[in-house]
């Protein structure tokens, strides 16, 4: 009883944990914002540097010269961006038990996203509840 | 079903009408998404990258001029979804204007959306008629390729579902005026699935 009710406290601890870890940006906002608050570092320092790694490491090499603002965004948004790939990369892996137990469906089933955005938090692994929130598309599919 | 198929024709017609009003801001990433997965039966491109753009330097032999004569047709190409969204980039440069970060950001967003997991995509360029057509054939395949580049790092789409092809000149899309901004543009096509998922989540080659 003692165990089940610790089990079961963490779990909400945990699921609470996961529920507060911030959500990560669509990839056209948060590129947008490099766009915007990078503008003038951009124009600057990395003028004619194409979108992609050379920009990020563009970014890097200069981090000491950026404006304040725009170095704090480009932390962020790459943060952001990493963590989203990943999760959208790895959600197959990380939940393929869950789904399959939850859902009852292979993972890449056209239902998959209606059914876990449907599902309590506390019914997945803290671990595949995460990546499920990391890849955004919980909330992508909830968008008009 | 049926209304998915009207969304995707509005979308389409949308796309073919008025570019201009799709510009970065009103990009919607759902929309593009749902869009390019109306894919209607096993519809798959019958040729590789490497056969497209042999194809346009072959074009380009078989009908000389300044202009192309008339829009290249691509038959290979019509019954696949697509979406047609504007990419600015620096003058005759292939590096993506910061105005535009948010567009590819978009594509990147609807590549990865997961009615779109698994399958193939064109990402084919198309430029006005300034400059000649071979070099434009060359600044559109850049062009392409930086926005492949792009969605591949940092946006984690996986480079084997991406094939990049310029097009150059050779489908203007106002042929009345060859040198308007509406014949910028970057063309995606769902080329049909490529990877299936086992039970597991793991990913291997479709049949």
């Amino acid at each position: 009883m003692k165990r089940t009710a610790f089990v079961l406290a963490s779990s909400i601890l945990l699921a609470g944990v996961s529920t507060a870890s911030a959500q990560t940006m669509s990839y056209a906002e948060a590129i947008s914002q490099i766009a915007t608050v990078c503008k003038n570092d951009i124009a600057r320092y990395c003028k004619g540097v194409p979108l992609g790694p050379r920009l990020r490491a563009c970014f890097d090499a200069n981090a000491a010269r950026m404006s304040p603002q725009c170095q704090q965004t480009t932390g962020v948004v790459y943060a952001s961006i990493t963590r989203r790939a990943t999760a959208q990369r790895d959600i197959g892996d990380v939940c393929s038990a869950d789904i399959l137990r939850l859902c009852g469906t292979s993972f890449a089933d056209a239902n998959l996203v209606t059914c876990m955005a449907g599902l309590a938090p506390q019914a997945m692994s803290p671990r595949c509840y995460q990546t499920f929130v990391d890849t955004g598309w919980a909330t992508e599919k909830a968008r008009p | 079903m049926k209304f998915h198929h009207t969304l995707a024709i509005g979308a389409l017609l949308c796309a073919a009408v008025v570019t201009a009003a799709l510009a970065q801001q009103s990009i919607n990433s759902s929309q593009m998404a749902t869009s390019l997965a109306n894919v209607s039966g096993n519809n798959r491109l019958s040729m590789t990258g490497a056969q497209m753009r042999q194809a346009v330097l072959d074009y380009i032999r078989d009908n000389p001029g300044a202009l192309p004569p008339r829009p290249m047709s691509f038959p290979q190409l019509e019954g696949l979804t697509q979406f047609v969204v504007e990419v600015d980039f620096d003058f005759n440069s292939a590096v993506i204007k910061p105005s535009s970060y948010r567009t590819v950001g978009a594509i990147a967003d609807a590549l990865h959306h997961p009615l779109l997991l698994g399958y193939g995509f064109l990402v084919i360029g198309h430029t006005d008629s300034v400059g000649s057509r071979q070099s434009n054939v060359v600044l559109s395949q850049r062009r392409a390729e930086a926005i492949r580049e792009a969605l591949v790092d940092p946006f984690g789409v996986n480079p084997a579902v991406l094939e990049a092809v310029g097009m150059g000149e050779e489908q203007l899309r106002d042929p009345a005026h060859p040198t308007s901004g509406v014949n910028r543009r970057v063309q995606l096509v769902n080329v049909g699935k490529k990877f299936c998922f086992g039970r597991s989540g793991e990913q291997f080659l479709c049949q």
